[in-house]
């Protein structure tokens, strides 16, 4: 193992504190660093919190700021927040408008958010959930509600923030979210492993020639690991599970991701773009927004995922709508 | 005692948290083998909270206690059984609503929602090697003498003996969550430590209720 650490076990911590250090407009609640907030939250909007596993900066909290999210449960690397976490958080954004949780499908995290909100309902703060599944490679068309979030939960992130800094009611803002997350679509490959620190060795081999198309940001297993394709046909091969379910021809307009996992250069990344925008070009679709770079990453893992958002009215001026985080700034457009 | 009212509640959750402390090191052992080993501490430090926030209620009905209890253990042992535990009285005290006394047929009610809460929660059947494969005999097995009229005593005397008959059948199943799932095959032969928190629980309040808490209970 290679990494810039100092103890392992204060990985997440450390990584914490220089987040606060360099960032003021965030802080946590208490003396817990892993309850990351807001500083100033907005009086009567509704509260807009995530959470999930540290490891895949900017994922999660790299999007609480300004018109994004107010506030995210932080993990272990790769292990959900508490439910004590989760609570701490959702009593600080509670604005009286009621509290959105929006996080990736995975056992722990639902677990754990689901005790949170029963407990905050307890306390008389009304709360919601809406859950990223947008990677089309963990299940099939039919069994969409296995699927896991990965980098596509970033458009109902940009949907649901708009939503709720436009001060919307609860409802709505799920409302909102839901047809995001439902409408996105996303797949990924991997060229390497990655390394828990606290593990210290990869949490999976692949040879070096190798590609596995579908691999989960955990490097859960995929759809199938192959000899490495030139890039054109890999995203071809990538692109037709996206555009086996979204159907361009009454609904044109999508926003793409094209996220890199962690160690994949930008210039590749663009490589992959190059070809997604012919792709989805030859299928009939408008590219509205464009996003390149790191957005959900899975620590040193090199690879890359392709998400495509189809677009209606709503949805398009909500992703229109500028952002500012510590991690992500987005202009008006 | 036929019946479980709001002066014993308290008492009863004095007990678990005394039996749970000194089962601690055995769960933690048990949990070791294919778990994280936080098992024992977890259920240890969860029934003490739970106890100490039922003692600090005063005079309260039954729904409230174990509501209490439930959001104590959340909060003190906030790990999978932790919040399994937690979901399971949680659910449990809406089930009490507006009772004065727990007789078996409000007792059957009690397990049921316990049972159906912890399911729900932990998104698990039956038959997965969790502690829903003694929740579930337990909660048919007082819903069962609830039907035949008998009395609590006997009644939670039944679950228990139930219970203990469904943990040694959990040797045979595969572990299908958890980190225990990584073990697959490996987990069969080993008894299901979440299982065995179910078996002191009910093991624990059946005791209670045929001795009071006067008498130690022995595991």
């Amino acid at each position: 193992m290679k990494k810039f650490l100092n103890n392992p076990e204060d990985f997440v911590d450390e990584m914490l504190e220089g987040i606060y250090l360099a960032h003021p407009e965030v802080t946590h609640v208490g003396d817990d660093l892993r309850c990351f907030v807001r500083t100033n939250p907005v009086p009567g909007k509704v509260g807009l919190v995530t959470g999930g596993g540290s490891g895949h900066l900017p994922l999660f909290l790299g999007y609480v700021g300004e018109n994004m999210l107010d506030g995210a449960g932080v993990g272990g690397v790769f292990q959900s927040p508490s439910s004590e976490q989760v609570l701490d958080v959702t009593r600080h954004v509670d604005q009286g408008a009621g509290v959105l949780y929006l996080y990736g499908n995975y056992s722990g995290d639902l677990m754990n958010f689901d005790m949170a909100g029963e407990l905050a309902d307890l306390e008389g703060i009304r709360t919601m959930t809406v859950l990223g599944r947008d990677d089309v490679a963990s299940s099939v068309v039919g069994e969409e509600h296995k699927r896991r979030g990965v980098a596509g939960i970033f458009f109902a992130y940009k949907a649901a923030g708009a939503a709720a800094a436009a001060m919307k009611p609860l409802d709505e803002v799920a409302r909102l979210a839901e047809k995001a997350s439902a409408r996105t679509r996303t797949i990924g490959v991997a060229l390497s492993p990655c390394i828990v620190p606290e593990v210290g060795r990869p949490s999976f081999q692949i040879g070096a020639d190798e590609m596995e198309i579908g691999m989960g940001i955990h490097g859960e297993p995929g759809i199938t690991r192959k000899t490495l394709t030139p890039a054109n046909e890999m995203v071809d091969e990538m692109m037709a599970r996206i555009l086996a379910e979204q159907s361009y021809e009454t609904e044109k307009d999508v926003a793409v991701l094209i996220n890199g996992l962690g160690a994949t250069p930008l210039e590749e990344l663009y490589v992959i773009y190059r070809r997604t925008a012919q792709v989805l070009d030859q299928a009939g679709a408008r590219i509205r927004h464009v996003f390149i770079g790191e957005f959900a990453t899975s620590m040193e893992m090199a690879g890359a995922s392709i998400s495509v958002l189809q677009l209606d009215d709503e949805l398009q001026q909500l992703i229109a709508m500028g952002a500012n985080t510590p991690f992500f700034k987005h202009i008006a457009q | 005692m036929d019946t479980l009212t709001s002066h014993d509640i308290p008492q009863l959750f004095a007990r678990l948290s005394k039996v749970f402390a000194d089962q601690k090191e055995a769960l933690i052992t048990l949990d070791g083998q294919v778990g994280d080993s936080d098992l024992g501490l977890t259920m240890a430090k969860g029934f003490a909270a739970a106890d100490k926030a039922v003692s600090e209620l005063g005079d309260a009905p039954i729904e409230a206690q174990l509501k209490a209890a439930g959001a104590a253990i959340a909060r003190a042992a906030p790990s999978t059984m932790g919040t399994l535990m937690a979901t399971g009285f949680l659910r449990g005290s809406a089930s009490a609503k507006d009772c004065d006394d727990l007789r078996t047929e409000q007792m059957a009610l009690f397990w049921r929602a316990f049972r159906d809460g912890v399911a729900q929660r932990g998104r698990a059947q039956v038959g997965d090697k969790t502690v829903l494969d003694v929740l579930d005999p337990i909660a048919m097995s007082v819903e069962a003498d609830a039907k035949a009229g008998t009395g609590l005593s006997t009644a939670m005397d039944n679950a228990h003996a139930v219970a203990v008959d469904a943990l040694e059948r959990t040797r045979d199943l595969v572990a299908q969550h958890g980190k225990a799932a990584a073990f697959q095959e490996k987990t069969r032969g080993i008894q299901d430590a979440g299982s065995t928190v179910a078996v002191i629980l009910i093991q624990t309040m059946a005791d209670f209720v045929s001795h009071g808490a006067a008498r130690p209970v022995g595991t």
